[in-house]
């Protein structure tokens, strides 16, 4: 009997192995493509264009790192930056507050406590484009339901989305709405986790309500929270819909944000290749982050 | 007993193999069916912007001219979304319609970059004489001919009788007649007594439509761009002067400030004007249909504001042929068609729209409604003037209308004054304009 003939010690035949050899690859494989073709190969593509000047797809010329030195010099731009910031800063840890808050009241027995759940979610399900049309509506200062309330209650009306000093901070407030929903099921998800003998023995020794909070759920939280850190932002950079249909950038720049200044460039100005560089701009600060962010959270675990 | 059986048959039935195989020959043809190969019948697309009264319009002709025209067929489709965001990656990908529909604002950069197909020689020569020499613009470069255009609308003044009443106040019957600025925001500042909020609105439709306002520009003399229709002059004393008119509305509180040209577009002059918080209206015959379902017999019209000039704005689309078509002739000999002057009138009498032929008037055209307002809107369609046709339908018009909208926010909101707003605006332009 010759050595290939032999049985091997796994029992396996030698088609079964090579079936077992390719199988992680046969299983990836359709998904690796879609991530190539939808994926990676856009990528390299914007990356290519960032380096064009072209008013359409395709048909670029070479400029080299001209878009990337405009960049530099565009106020515009440095508006938009702003704008993002301060946007992502409004909305990130206030959604995260609030859906923790909401996850802790409605992780404990509660009438109603699933109808209420559902309820919290309903607004990360609507499309961000209805949102925007109703949330106009509603802040209009001349027939808007938000000052006809004020009216009501004997207070003035605002200028909710019709002046510079008004118009990012109520964005910020109907995005925060849209997104408490999505941090509280994350969350909730989390506190269920978390062992009952914790929380109980924490209570023997003596520990206060909230210092259970603080020392022992934040804490077993932390993970969670980072996940949630970096989603935010993300959605926060990313946000286009709710802006673009309830001030469509204004009034003048003051809602104007990078994503926006990115489709603007791409399509209202035809400067694909600014666009782009813009595009991998974002990139960046958001690679940036999600780095900055690991490092913490592994530095914080390694202290735990 | 058959001496062999098919391979692919076995005693366990259909092996994986065959199976394989028949899914992948399967999927092959089905793309193949779906890719719109040849199969001997010349296919031409058709987009439109989604109206449904349009689409049939579309259909209808389209079915006429297939039937002149043996094995060939038409379908016609919707423009989804932003309109550059679908078309520039449709022609990326070589797929746009061989036909499309085009507002004047749009069709200059396409016909700049070579994304539409010369006409010239496939509309009949005649087809010129019937078209003002601004309209005939819209789609004619010196290169060649790119586009027909189909339809048109403008702004006039829509007025609330009761309101009007109460001033004592005569709405002007004819375009001589037409108010000029200062007795219209006399007439606006009495408007707002009576409302209680606010004198009239304006009928922005979003931040892509600000170039509305432009129209009021060109009433006082002043221009967008210079004669050669490129060089930016919204710094001239008569742009500036027509801004510090704009500035006017807002800062003496006679047009709401969640009516501007960028922050909340929309229906919010119409819908201003339906609850009766503003008593005057400077919009296009879109709002028709919607005061006569809210407000019957409530309403009238007046020509369109002017100054020392006239000016409307320039509403309505052309048809164009895209390089991305495989039968360019015949996607050209359609557009004839359906710009041929009796398309026209079918076209216009179905979806209520104002015909771009010079020699249709409202009773050509045979309205079923509001056939004096319809011959209204077609005679201000007179004053809308060729230097401004040829600044909103120029190469760079897309990337200036986002200009304008910046800072007729600015000035607007006080942000800028009128001169600062001139000034800066015209720079920003330029900095579009030397690109």
């Amino acid at each position: 009997m010759s050595r290939l003939d032999e049985p091997r010690k796994d029992g396996l035949g030698r088609g079964t192995r090579r079936r077992a050899r390719w199988a992680p690859y046969v299983f990836v494989g359709p998904a690796g493509l879609l991530f190539l073709a939808f994926s990676l190969l856009p990528i390299v593509i914007a990356v290519a264009l960032s380096f064009q000047d072209t008013a359409t797809l395709g048909d670029g010329e070479w400029v080299g790192t001209a878009n990337y030195r405009t960049m530099l010099g565009d106020p515009l731009l440095r508006t938009a930056l702003l704008n993002t910031l301060v946007f992502t800063i409004g909305t990130v840890p206030t959604a995260m507050a609030i859906g923790l808050a909401l996850a802790v009241a409605l992780n404990r027995p509660l009438p109603g406590r699933g109808l209420l759940r559902a309820l919290f979610f309903v607004p990360m399900i609507a499309a961000g484009v209805v949102v925007g049309v109703i949330m106009s509506w509603i802040f209009n200062p001349d027939y808007g339901v938000a000052n006809n309330a004020l009216a009501a209650l004997g207070l003035g009306g605002l200028p909710w989305l019709t002046s510079p000093s008004t118009a990012m901070i109520t964005l910020i407030g109907v995005v925060v709405w849209t997104r408490i929903g999505f941090c509280m099921v994350i969350y909730l998800g989390a506190l269920q986790s978390i062992p009952a003998e914790l929380r109980e023995a924490a209570a023997i020794d003596g520990a206060s309500g909230w210092q259970r909070f603080r020392r022992l759920t934040v804490p077993m939280l932390a993970p969670t929270t980072s996940i949630l850190l970096i989603l935010n932002v993300v959605f926060s950079l990313q946000a286009f819909d709710v802006i673009y249909v309830m001030t469509g950038g204004g009034p003048g720049f003051s809602t104007t944000v990078l994503i926006q200044y990115v489709f603007r460039s791409a399509f209202a100005d035809a400067r694909m290749g600014y666009a782009a560089a813009l595009g991998l701009l974002l990139v960046v600060i958001l690679l940036v982050f999600t780095l900055l962010r690991q490092r913490a959270t592994k530095r914080a675990e390694e202290l735990l | 007993m058959p001496t062999h059986s098919a391979p692919a048959v076995s005693g366990r039935g259909v092996s994986r193999r065959t199976f394989i195989a028949v899914a992948g020959i399967s999927v092959a043809g089905a793309l193949a069916a779906c890719s719109g190969a040849p199969t001997g019948t010349r296919h031409l697309r058709l987009s439109s912007w989604n109206i449904p009264l349009d689409l049939e319009s579309y259909q209808l002709i389209a079915d006429e001219f297939v039937a002149a025209h043996p094995g060939t067929s038409v379908a016609v489709e919707v423009t989804t979304g932003q309109f550059h965001q679908w078309f520039i990656t449709r022609l990326a990908a070589d797929l746009a319609p061989d036909i499309i529909r085009i507002t004047p604002q749009q069709i200059g950069r396409y016909a700049a970059n070579g994304s539409l197909v010369d006409l010239t020689g496939a509309v009949p020569p005649e087809y010129e004489d019937d078209y003002s020499e601004p309209f005939w613009a819209i789609g004619a470069r010196e290169n060649g001919l790119f586009g027909v255009f189909q339809h048109t609308d403008n702004f006039i003044t829509y007025y609330h009788r009761g309101v009007l009443e109460e001033i004592g106040a005569e709405a002007p019957s004819s375009l001589a007649e037409a108010w000029h600025w200062d007795e219209f925001l006399g007439i606006a500042g009495e408007a707002k007594k009576l409302t209680g909020a606010y004198g009239f609105g304006y009928g922005w439709g979003g931040p892509e439509t600000a170039y509305r306002w432009l129209p009021i520009v060109y009433q006082n003399g002043g221009a967008f761009l210079g004669d050669d229709g490129e060089t930016p002059s919204m710094d001239s004393p008569e742009a500036v002067e027509a801004l510090d008119f704009g500035r006017r509305w807002y800062a003496e509180g006679l047009v709401s400030p969640a009516n501007m040209s960028k922050s909340g577009g929309g229906a919010v002059a119409r819908d201003l004007f339906l609850t009766g918080q503003i008593g005057l209206l400077l919009d296009n015959p879109e709002s028709i249909a919607a005061l006569d379902e809210g407000m019957p017999d409530e309403w009238g019209t007046a020509p369109m504001i002017r100054n020392t000039g006239e000016a409307s704005d320039l509403g309505g689309n052309a048809l164009a042929v895209t390089k991305s078509s495989k039968h360019p002739e015949l996607a050209a000999e359609l557009v004839a068609y359906i710009t041929s002057r009796a398309k026209v009138v079918e076209f216009c009498k179905r979806g209520n729209w104002l015909p771009a032929r010079s020699s249709l008037d409202a009773s050509d055209i045979g309205y079923d409604r509001h056939s004096e307002t319809m011959q209204r809107f077609i005679d201000q369609g007179s004053t809308i003037p060729l230097s401004m046709v040829r600044a909103e339908s120029g190469q760079y018009f897309s990337s200036l209308n986002s200009v304008f909208a910046d800072y007729l926010d600015l000035c607007f909101l006080g942000e800028l004054s009128p001169a600062e707003c001139g000034t800066q605006m015209t720079e920003a332009m330029r900095s579009v304009t030397t690109r």
